[in-house]
Order: C-alpha cells, then structure tokens, then sequence
C-alpha cells in the first residue's frame, strides 16, 4: 500500500532565522541552516544549547517566535501538522514506546491509522523488525518485557514504518551503556547505507557525531556556531570553543605511535599519467573521483582537483605541488603540516614514487 | 435455620434474577453515563470542579433520601431505584475517568502528537487505553454502591432480594432476614471480586510501567 507523503524525497530541509524563546531567554538564536537532502547532519552542543528546540521546529513540535522552516522549499505552516509530521520520523532517547501495545502495535500503529490491512502490516513489521535485527517472535511483546536496546530499536522501526524521506533523531542510543551505544550506532551506519534518506541527529557525544555524522553544526548558547564537514571543523574551528569540542589535541593522543603508512590510503584509484586536461576530465568522471595524482613515468608531477581543473586552460595550469611525506613520517607531525598548509590531502612517496595518500577526512574518520 | 424453605417460600431464584437484572441495567447505565461524562469533563476542563461538587454534594444524600426524592417523579419500583444507583455511581466513575485520561504521561502524549497522531487518535489510542485501570477502578466502586442500592429498593416495591428481607422485617421472621441478607452479601462479595479481576487484568494490560 502506497502511503501519501507531504514529500517523496528530501532535496533541502531550510531553517531561515528560526528563533525560539522562553520568556526573556532565547533558546534559539536566529539559526540559519540548510540541510542537504541524504545527508546525516549532526547537531551537537553542551546540554541546554538549544539542539532538541531546534529539532523540534522541523515537525512543528514547536513553533519558532521568529523565522521559518521550509522543507523542499515548501514553508512547512503550509502543511497539514498531523501529514507533515507522518512524513517525518522521529525517534528520541526516552524511546516512548506505549507500554499497553505490544512491539507489533507499536511498530504498525501509525499503518493501522492510514488503514493498512492487517496482512500488510503484519509483513511490513515483519520486514522493519528485520532491518533493525531483532526476531520476528518479537511481535507479541509488551516493552517492559524488552532491554533497553531493544526499547530503542523498535522506537527506530516505529519511526521507519510509514518510510519518511526525513528522520529525527533525538540523542537515540543516549540512554544506553557504552557498549551497546557502539553496537547500535554500527548498525545504525548500515541501516542508514539502505536507507539512504536525510537525518538530522542530535548528540552531545563528539565521537558519535564523527563516527555517524556527513556533516556536523555545532551549538552553543542557541546559536550556530560553526558548520562544516569533520575535517573543516578540525582542520579550521571557527573558534576555541569548536577547537575545545572537536579536541583534536586529546584525540591525537594516540597518534605518536603512528606513522604515515599505517593510515594512507591506496593511491591506486587517483594515479594517471595523462597529457591533456579534457584526456584527465573524461578519466576522473569515469572513476567518479574529485582528485587526481598525476605521475609521468611513475614520478609524482602534481595534483588537482576537478573544480581547478574546470577553471583552467590546461592541465599545467590546473596542477599543484601537493605536500608529500614518506610512509615512516610520523601521522601527528603529518597532520600538523596539512592543518597549517589547510590542505586536505597529503601523498606518500617512495623513492619518487607515489604509493599511497593522506585523507584528512578519512584519517579522522579512523582515529575516532 | 431452613435454607431451603426460605429459598423456596420466598422465591429467592426468581428474586435474585430480578435483583441482577436492575444491578446489571443501572451498573450499565452507571458505566455508558459515568465514562461519556469523564470525557466530557476532559474536554471541558474549566467545568469539572462544577460537576464534580454536584456529584460530591448528590453522594452525601442518604440513599433513602434519594429513594423518597425520586417517588414524585419516577413513581414506586424499579425505575427510582435505578435512577438512584445512577447517581451514586457516576461520580466514582467520571471522576476516575476524567483523572485518567489527565493524569496520562506527559512523554507518551508528547511522542504520540510527534510521530502524527491527530487530537482524537490519541485519545483514543493513547489516553483512553492508559486511562482504563483507573476507570475500572471507579466501576469497581460502583459496584459496591449498586449492590447496595438495589438492595435497598425493596422498600419501594423494586423486587429483586431487597423484597424478602422486608417480607422478614414484617413477620418479624429471623431466618428470611438471614438467610437473605447473606446471600445478598454472598453476591456483592462474588460481584466485587469478578469487578477485581478485571481491574486487575486492565492494570496489568494497560497499567503504566
Ligand atoms: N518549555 C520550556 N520552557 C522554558 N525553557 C525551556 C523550555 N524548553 C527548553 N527550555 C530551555 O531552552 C534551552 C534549550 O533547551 P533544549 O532542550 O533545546 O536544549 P538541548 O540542547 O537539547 O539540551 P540537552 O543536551 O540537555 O538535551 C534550555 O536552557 C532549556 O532550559
Ligand atoms: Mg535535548
């Protein structure tokens, strides 16, 4: 049965000047953001900065004093709030799951309200149960006769069941102890890889955010303080305040150990030896790459990227001398050196030859 | 003591079907008026205090107060009777009712509206369903009240077991008046105790945990 959405996709979720106050407090301060549709964007700041507000402006939990949200371009108060918010999954650390329906009431009560046969239901709980790995048998339980984990992820099936474009999630795996944290935030990465839809998840926790998030915002006081891809927060913190969180420092802890080599990646995918720039372009296209390492006769001879690539006449014009470290330099003097050069990528070169790159983003994304 | 001459010469099979034909209609009437009343007051907020001081006041009137009250205008029998049980059991009912359906969780309430239910899907799906070991807990007081009152009106000519026991007042007849009024109590203990399972059931079934 095919459930009428508000939105079949997301392209943008815009929150324009959206602003929230208590009384004289103000606990969010005129927030821009655009949330690009597929993406999982986090939201993240101390306790009381704001985050859960702002969530809640996106299904009309709360209504901003000030500002406005536009989904797909759409002013959401345009919208039906009972549609809009069927269209929008949401799911929160304190679960609330009803404790007088059974998991499979749970799961398929918002498909019984849009008068999905009984059939249909029971397959589609069937099929959600799967995704988040717990046992058909399930069905016939009360929550108190589950764990907490297991609370959670039928609060996740619940928010899935009508397959909303746009999710909201709350600090979800908050409430549970570290391990089971880890354990479901893996296997929220792969459902999030079948799903591929957009998410916008609040955390306070900086590693879920790096391990989970496309992008991150940063919150502080209900306002925006920065936005930005891990390695741009990293690499460029708007302010000590970023620096602080995203503790590049602490997290590098660990990092005197290692050497270049132990987290380049293959270079394999990048290299090319090419002549023409329009030769490079049709190549890079083919391989969906964004850069390129180019070699003449197996030596590095530069890199570039297809935005320079576009903008100059030839491929000479286009190349750079990327920084260039040898596999037994040390990973944290590596780092420094990109941080300060701003530069995302580093290649490893032995005796003249390329044999391996250096991700900011990618390293990042495996030291945490 | 001869049980079975007074079960027999009194008729008490007979009267004891007559007597939970009124229970069951006025406990009925008690449950549909009481829960659509609690409702009500849901909806109303600003009213209840209102009506639940009139309820209030209503249950401090004696039972037989109520039953002369009600001759002018529902005459002798079983209508007075069960009019008067009526308004003895609303208000344990509404009341419970209507603190039920208030008292629910704020967070199941809050996830509900969040993942889309409209105002009316999570009364019915949410607050009502939470709200009934607490409304069974309101009936369960009124079936006691019932019992009570049904009883009571075999003095205005309503049949059912109160009828024996006034034939025994008369005759001065120790053994109607006991064996009667221990079965009477025999019943009301059978009745609450049915009325407990139940309430025990929703609690179990709905009770928030
Ligand atoms: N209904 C309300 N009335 C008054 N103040 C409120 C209300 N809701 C939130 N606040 C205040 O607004 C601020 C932001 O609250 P919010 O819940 O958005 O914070 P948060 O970033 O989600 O924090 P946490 O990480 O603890 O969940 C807090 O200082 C909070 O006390
Ligand atoms: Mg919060």
């Amino acid at each position: 049965m095919v459930i009428e959405m508000l939105f079949r996709r997301i392209e943008t979720v815009e929150l324009r000047d959206v602003t929230k106050r208590y009384g004289d407090f103000t606990a969010v301060d005129h927030v821009n953001l655009e949330i690009i549709g597929g993406e999982l964007l986090i939201l993240i700041g101390p306790s009381g900065s704001g985050k859960t507000t702002l969530l809640r402006t996106i299904n009309r939990l709360i209504e901003p004093d000030e500002g406005e949200v536009f989904i797909n371009g759409r002013n959401i108060k345009e919208f039906d709030v009972v549609k809009l918010r069927r269209s929008i999954g949401y799911v929160i650390q304190q679960i609330g799951l009803f404790p007088h329906m059974t998991v499979k009431d749970n799961i398929g009560l918002l498909l019984k309200l849009e008068g999905w046969s009984e059939e249909e239901i029971d397959k589609r709980v069937k099929e959600l149960l799967h995704l988040v790995a717990l046992p058909e048998d399930f069905v016939t339980r009360y929550p108190h006769q589950l764990s907490g984990g297991q609370q959670q992820r039928v609060g996740l099936a619940r928010a899935l069941a009508l397959n909303p474009p746009l999710l909201l999630m709350d600090e979800p795996f908050g409430a549970l102890d570290p391990i089971l944290r880890k354990q479901l935030q893996e296997e929220f990465l792969r459902i999030k890889e079948v799903l591929g839809r957009t998410i916008v998840f609040v955390t306070h926790d900086i590693e879920e955010a790096f391990k989970l998030g496309d992008r991150i915002a940063i919150m502080r006081d209900g306002r925006l303080v920065q936005v930005g891809y891990p390695d741009e927060l990293v690499l460029n913190p708007a302010d000590e305040f970023v620096a602080k969180l995203v503790n590049v420092d602490k997290k590098f802890k660990h990092l005197d150990t290692l050497k270049v080599k132990d987290l380049m990646v293959d270079v394999e995918k990048y290299i090319v030896e090419v002549q023409r720039k329009d030769e490079l372009l049709q190549w890079m296209r083919d391989k969906n790459i964004e850069f390129a390492v180019i070699v003449e006769k197996g030596a590095l001879k530069g890199v570039t990227d297809l935005k320079s690539l576009l903008k100059s006449q030839d491929l000479e014009e286009a190349l750079m001398e990327p920084l260039v470290f040898s596999p037994g330099d040390s990973l944290a003097s590596a780092l420094a050196e990109m941080k300060r050069r701003n530069a995302f990528l580093g290649v490893v070169v032995e005796r003249e030859k390329p044999v391996g790159i250096l991700l900011a983003n990618e390293v990042l994304l495996k030291l945490l | 003591m001869d049980i079975r001459w007074v079960w027999e010469s009194q008729n008490l099979a007979q009267r004891t079907l007559e007597h939970l034909r009124m229970f069951g209609i006025a406990l009925a009437l008690s449950v549909v008026i009481g829960v659509l009343l609690g409702l009500y007051l849901y909806r109303r907020p600003k009213l209840a205090p209102i009506a639940f001081n009139v309820l209030n006041i209503l249950e401090t009137v004696p039972t037989l107060a109520l039953l002369v009250l009600l001759l002018p205008v529902l005459g002798l029998g079983e209508k007075p009777t069960i009019a008067a049980s009526v308004i003895y059991s609303i208000l344990p009912i509404a009341r419970n009712t209507y603190t039920g359906l208030t008292s629910v969780e704020r967070s199941y309430i809050e996830v509900a509206e969040a993942i889309g239910l409209s105002e009316r899907e999570v009364l019915l799906k949410v607050r009502f369903p939470l709200a009934l070991p607490l409304i069974a807990a309101g009936v369960r007081i009124a079936v006691v009240f019932t019992m009570g009152v049904v009883t009571l009106g075999g003095l205005i000519a309503a049949g059912g077991l109160g009828a024996p026991i006034q034939t025994g007042i008369h005759l001065y007849d120790r053994d109607i008046i006991i064996v009667t009024g221990l079965w009477v109590g025999a019943l009301a203990l059978i009745l609450d105790g049915v009325a407990a399972l139940i309430e025990r059931y929703l609690r179990d079934r709905y009770g928030r945990r």
